[in-house]
């Protein structure tokens, strides 16, 4: 059976109560504080590991707390075969055309995530990891970056442990926290030349960092890691950083990655979506007053007429749990309002950005 | 991990076993790239599909699905040029749970999709690694919000999708293509169309068919421009030298709504084309679904009647046997 994390014991009126709130024009959060697009708070520190090459600790004000730390090796390469006499046309190739581009491997990042009280392999773990390395290996730009010659490579191992357990869905904290890991990850500087063996500066000042800054230029023109930012609707409302009671109310959640643009420098974009199953469809539905006979209704007699009934009070109010996706004009409404100028993504990178690295 | 290993049988070398490389690919790198398979369709021609329902007497509902390679074998090589896609799915339930589970409220769905050990160029072990898992996971959001699960309290359904053959991630002739996993994708809409088709075919309430559609964005291999990109249909990964972003859905063509996105790539600002051209792909796939469950209907009520009238006639013809 497959543990649902973020399922809360709430009774179908306080589902149906909370539901009502959230719809409203503006939605009434749960934090009353808060508007649709506010995050949550939070803190944060950099560099907390010495023996990793980067990491990070990000810890919510309700308790959640995630650690990541991001380790280097250097790996060989595996050769094609290639016949003898054109060992030495392979390399000059090599020489001549020395960038690094598109020669990067999925496989050269490695990710695991660890959340108390699940297995490894349970569907939750699991799922996170691949939301979050899809995310990495998307653009293309870090994967070349571990690329030394022909022969040898960077292999990235990404560790993100959840300290506590997870009192809200943790994908969003733990993309945040790896963001600020591998903005402070620093790899060896390379001596060596072309296709020697390797050989690095063990200078740790000398470091490069595996995501290059330069303050000259603006936030949105720079390479940043890409950032996960979680989307519930709820009626015709779209919610950003929803807390775990929201969810449990919501018609769909969107998980949107993105990073900044890059060289056109106007907003964010998209690198990967996902749907995420809404743990509303778990929930009870309620027996209303007219089903019920303690309240003066009358039971059904038949379980076919229980199913009447129940279609004909789809909107009177009393909670039933959602049924099917997402409009398709709201996937495109939620895009919109993350990726555009001034939007929650840039807003949520340059947040993370102002975190003093180093 | 070392956890996931398989101790119990003879395995092979972990590593995968390589398709042989013959010296006639290595001594002219050129012949190599003759090799290479192009895309023949339009870019919003789909390939053809085959669907069967009830399969498998035992289960309460199956399916089988192949999407058959769209380039023609030629003679020259052994090695295929592109894969097909051929999948099983099979419905156990709905059936009361176990009395020790916990009290549920709705039918619990679970999913379980599994590559045969055959279905890849690198062979799959007997235990679910982490993509046979997630994939797992995204086949469950797509069927969960179509199911009306609070018909079915304390029950349980399974959803058991076996690939027997998968697409692949890239040309096998491409270093770079291997792991790139844009194969998934299609093997995704694959599960969620045959999964689907079974869940009708099992009888279980659902709120409309939930269909799987892939869209993805190319480089344009006619021109010579880095950023001419094309959006295609349905595409098949080894036909493609450089995929830059896909998308597949679980659509519901009369609510239009969708249950399951899995995007990813450099999609850039705007992903909308890329999940309408997915939806335009999952409408190909229902257009055969429900040509083959109306025909599954309709055998299936002939069978009936046929055996009801000879049921009759068998009663005519009985002799009433007097001593």
């Amino acid at each position: 059976m497959p543990p649902q994390a973020a399922l809360v014991n709430l009774s179908p009126a306080e589902l149906s109560f909370l539901r009502s709130a959230l719809s409203q024009t503006p939605p009434l959060r749960l934090d009353v504080t808060k508007g649709p697009r506010d995050f949550r708070s939070m803190r944060a520190e950099c560099d907390v590991l010495p023996s990793a090459n980067g990491s990070a600790r990000i810890a919510l004000e309700d308790g959640t707390e995630a650690l990541v730390g991001v380790k280097a090796e250097v790996d060989t390469t595996p050769q094609r075969p290639v016949l003898g006499e054109q060992e030495h046309v392979v390399t000059n190739n090599g020489d001549e055309d020395s960038s690094a581009n598109g020669k990067g491997r999925n496989g050269w990042i490695e990710m695991s995530v660890q959340v108390p009280g699940f297995r490894d392999d349970d569907a939750l773990p699991v799922f996170l990891a691949s939301m979050l390395s899809d995310s990495l290996l998307a653009g293309g730009q870090l994967k070349d970056r571990l690329y030394i010659n022909t022969r040898f490579h960077w292999k990235l191992y990404i560790d993100i442990l959840l300290l506590s357990p997870p009192l809200s869905y943790p994908l969003g904290l733990l993309s945040m926290a790896t963001h600020l890991a591998l903005l402070s990850t620093h790899l060896p500087s390379l001596k060596s030349e072309k296709d020697e063996d390797p050989l690095f500066d063990d200078d740790w000042a000398a470091a490069s960092p595996l995501y290059p800054r330069s303050s000259s230029k603006p936030l949105t023109a720079r390479d940043m890691p890409p950032v996960i930012i979680l989307a519930i609707a709820v009626g015709p409302n779209i919610i950003f950083d929803p807390a775990k009671e929201e969810l449990a109310v919501a018609d769909a959640v969107l998980a949107v990655a993105c990073t900044t643009s890059g060289g056109s420098g106007a907003g964010a974009k998209i690198v990967s979506i996902r749907t995420i199953d809404p743990p509303s469809h778990l929930t009870p539905p309620a027996v209303p007053n007219s089903m019920n006979s303690a309240t003066g209704g009358t039971a059904p007699d038949s379980s076919a007429q229980a199913l009447t009934m129940r279609e004909m009070l789809a909107t009177s109010g009393v909670w039933t749990p959602p049924r099917g996706g997402m409009k398709r004009g709201l996937v495109s409404q939620v895009t919109k309002m993350v990726v555009e100028k001034g939007g929650v993504a840039e807003e949520v990178i340059g947040a993370l950005a102002g975190i003093e690295v180093g | 991990m070392a956890t996931n290993t398989d101790r119990r049988r003879n395995n092979p070398p972990s590593g995968g076993t390589h398709a042989p490389v013959f010296a006639r690919t290595l001594r002219e790198p050129e012949y190599l790239q003759t090799l290479r398979p192009t895309r023949t369709r339009g870019p919003n021609e789909l390939r053809r599909i085959f669907l069967q329902t009830s399969i498998i007497p035992s289960a309460s509902g199956s399916a089988y699905l192949e999407i058959p390679s769209s380039s023609a074998n030629s003679s020259s090589t052994l090695i295929p040029p592109t894969s097909s896609l051929k999948i099983t799915a099979s419905i156990q339930g709905p059936k009361p749970l176990p009395r020790s589970a916990p009290f549920s409220p709705s039918l619990l769905l679970t999913t379980t999709v599994k590559f045969a050990p055959f279905a890849t160029r690198h062979r799959r072990g007997y235990i679910r690694d982490n993509t046979e898992r997630d994939l797992g996971v995204h086949l469950e959001t797509a069927l969960r919000a179509v199911i009306i699960g609070e018909r079915w309290p304390k029950s349980g359904v399974e959803v058991v999708v076996t690939i027997l053959e998968g697409d692949e991630d890239g040309w096998w002739g491409d270093a770079h293509a291997s792991g790139s996993g844009w194969g998934l994708l299609n093997v995704l809409a694959g599960c969620i169309t045959v999964a689907s088709a079974a869940i009708t075919d099992a009888g279980i309430d659902c709120v409309d068919m939930v269909c799987g559609g892939v869209a993805a964005i190319i480089r344009n291999p006619d021109s010579r421009d880095e950023e001419d990109l094309v959006r295609v249909l349905d595409p098949c990964p080894a036909e493609h030298k450089q995929v830059v972003a896909a998308c597949a859905v679980g659509y519901l063509a009369s609510r239009d709504e969708v249950t399951e996105i899995w995007m990813k790539g450099d999609v850039g600002p705007d992903p909308d084309a890329l999940i309408e051209g997915a939806t335009h792909a999952s409408v190909g796939s229902l257009a055969v679904v429900k040509e083959v469950l109306l025909e599954a209907l309709q055998a299936k009520f002939q069978g009936q009647i046929e055996s009801s009238q000879g049921a009759q006639k068998r009663k005519a013809q009985d002799v009433e046997m007097t001593g």
